[in-house]
């Protein structure tokens, strides 16, 4: 018993170590991007971070608690809509852009829960679809406050009092904060009880009721966290580009967003994080290989959707749990081999997720 | 009084009569064994005093407290917890974080206090996993303390859904025929288990096809058919009694589900 908490425990210390080297790796990252094209290259990292944001919040919600939406770019716009307008239009700090796309995408997420409440499964993916196109075409149809079809444009850059985030370096180390807080705060969430509720209502919905789980406020919490997350990326989104346009907020996107937290795999906060990692870099590829002609970029963006079709496919095939089911494999493996030669190992964790 | 009191509950499924006017008793500290052939109405009956579903007619009163119209998690913040007839476990999940749910009626640690990580809720999540502990212990299942609930062998996960059960820390526990696919040596750790329950403090209503285990653990058994109450009364009386007889020889098959 002692011997294999001192196990666990040490685990936990080398878990700790890869974490801080990649919190590391990514921030000191934009040193050492240099050259004609650091402005471009930060800007699609600057995306990577907007995306990894997004997508923990669905791995919250679609990994953890086992709902589907199909709807999450309507959360995005939403939250890059109500920035928008207070930053550009009311003339309001960036925070409180950000405060009003919390509080806006916080509300849509309460109206999503309503219909997760009574459906499930394809039904709910129905609705959340719905939800989404609704969205969308307030989005166009709103005209004088989201400009339309034509977009919105002229949205300040992301300031914190008198400190403009003018830079792509400091607008990197803006999002990427983000980020790191959101999955930081996620951690503690799916390591606790309120996580523990989520799984069980992933596992079943009876059992879980039957334990006393509040299955309506829990559903509701975390569509509105998901939601949120979303909004945040959003009011990011709109701040460092400077415009915002329909176009952004499909339901192409939506399924973008999915086939992240289905790589990524479920009960897991890293998979989906490194899935939104890579396949936001598929569409950039020269990012990767700097070498790429333009041609070959121009074909690998035409093809981007089939791209992505062809991850999904192949994951469902190859890699059914994903990023992160692989992942737990080659622990699980390490942990036999070299923290417990005795093999004496009958469980993995007590937390069920590797974030 | 009573803990639980049954009055007069019905429900119906369009023409069918699932639990037709059923009332009974039971005391507290007690094991009452609901008994029946299948199809009698017992889990409706079950589903009926736990807030899953609502009796069309009846009153469900638990320590002075109406339980008709509650919601299931209520109604176990209320101090009645069950289990089902087929297991509702959480798959992925150990044995211990399957126990630890059900120490969510007694902790309180939420988004945002957790997402915090207070000190309080650290401290909190410790207690419930010491809690889980204990219970994977009274029930014994120490040893699947870290293994998946998938993985676990039939006659375990039960025990398993039963420590779930307690770790809610009800007054009364519902047991949905926890003995159905349990060998001889696991319907008698079954027995133990439920001594040890009642033993502990908690009131007992079980629905067992098992003749065996409720003759030999219950005080009171009531005995349904087509809906009906046909007979009540202790094991020894019940056996004799020529209703109940009638009601299982027009059975064919008691084991299956
Ligand atoms: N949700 C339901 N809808 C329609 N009929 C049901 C439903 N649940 C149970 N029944 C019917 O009610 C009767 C009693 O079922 P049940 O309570 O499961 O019996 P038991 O647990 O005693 O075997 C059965 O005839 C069953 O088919
Ligand atoms: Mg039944």
């Amino acid at each position: 018993m002692s011997g294999r908490s001192l196990n666990i425990s040490r685990f936990l210390t080398v878990r700790a170590a890869i974490v801080a080297v990649l919190l590391l790796v990514v921030a000191v990252l934009p040193l050492f991007v240099t050259g004609t094209d650091a402005r471009y290259v930060l800007k699609v990292l600057t995306f990577v971070g907007i995306n990894v944001l997004i997508v923990t919040g669905l791995a919250l919600l679609f990994g953890y608690a086992g709902q589907v939406s199909l709807g999450h770019a309507a959360f995005y716009g939403l939250g890059a809509y109500a920035s928008a307008y207070v930053t550009a239009t009311l003339g309001m700090p960036w925070f409180v852009g950000l405060a009003a796309a919390i509080a806006v995408t916080a509300l849509g997420g309460l109206a999503l829960a309503v219909p997760s409440l009574r459906l499930r499964g394809h039904y709910l993916a129905m609705a959340t679809l719905g939800f989404g196109e609704i969205m969308r075409i307030v989005f166009v149809e709103a005209s004088s406050i989201t400009g339309g079809p034509d977009g919105f444009s002229g949205i300040p850059l992301p300031s914190l009092g008198s400190f403009v985030f003018a830079t792509p370096q400091s607008i990197y180390w803006l999002v990427w904060g983000v980020a790191a807080l959101a999955i930081m705060i996620s951690y503690n969430i799916v390591s606790g009880r309120p996580g523990r509720s989520m799984r069980a209502l992933h596992g079943s919905e009876l059992g879980a009721m039957a334990s006393g789980v509040d299955l309506v406020g829990l559903k509701v919490r975390v569509f509105v966290i998901s939601a949120v997350f979303a909004g945040v990326a959003g009011s990011l989104y709109a701040a460092t580009v400077g415009f915002v346009s329909p176009s952004t907020f499909t339901f192409h996107f939506s399924v973008v967003l999915v086939a992240m937290a289905v790589l990524g795999g479920t009960r897991s906060l890293a998979g989906p994080a490194a899935a939104a990692i890579l396949l936001t870099l598929v569409s950039f590829p020269d990012i990767v290989l700097p070498g790429l002609s333009r041609d070959i970029l121009a074909v690998v963006q035409d093809w981007e959707v089939d791209i992505y079709a062809l991850v999904i496919i192949l994951v469902v095939l190859f890699l059914p749990e994903g990023i992160a089911g692989a992942g737990r494999r080659v622990l699980g493996l390490l942990r036999r081999g070299v923290v417990e030669p005795s093999g004496s190992d009958s469980g993995t964790g007590q937390r069920g997720d590797e974030a | 009084m009573s803990l639980l009191e049954v009055r007069e509950v019905t429900r119906r499924f369009g023409g069918l009569t699932a639990v037709d006017n059923v009332s009974f008793n039971v005391p507290e500290g007690e094991i009452c064994a609901v008994i029946g052939p299948n199809g009698a109405g017992k889990s409706t009956l079950f589903n009926c005093l736990t807030g899953f579903d609502s009796p069309d007619a009846g009153t469900v009163t638990f320590a002075g407290r109406e339980l008709v119209g509650m919601r299931p998690d209520r109604v176990v913040r209320a101090g009645v917890a069950r289990t089902f007839q087929n297991t509702q476990l959480f798959e992925e999940m150990s044995a211990r974080e399957n126990v630890m749910v059900g120490c969510h009626a007694k902790t309180r640690a939420g988004f945002v206090s957790t997402a915090l990580r207070l000190p309080w809720t650290v401290k909190e999540e410790r207690l419930a996993a010491e809690d889980a502990d204990r219970l994977l212990r009274l029930v014994g299942l120490e040893e699947w303390r870290d293994a998946p609930a998938a993985d676990m062998p039939h006659g375990l996960r039960r025990l398993l859904e039963i420590a779930r059960a307690l770790a809610t820390q009800p007054h009364l526990m519902l047991l949905d025929e926890p003995a159905a696919g349990l060998n001889n040596s696991e319907t008698e750790a079954l027995a133990h288990a439920l001594y040890r329950i009642r033993d502990h403090g908690a009131t007992l209503v079980v629905v067992e096809h098992d003749m065996g285990l409720v003759m030999e653990v219950s005080d009171q058994i009531v005995v349904l058919d087509r809906g009906c109450k046909i007979a009540e009364g202790p094991p020894r009386l019940i056996q004799k009694d020529p209703e109940v007889i009638r009601a299982y020889l027009g059975e064919e098959d008691p084991e299956d589900v």
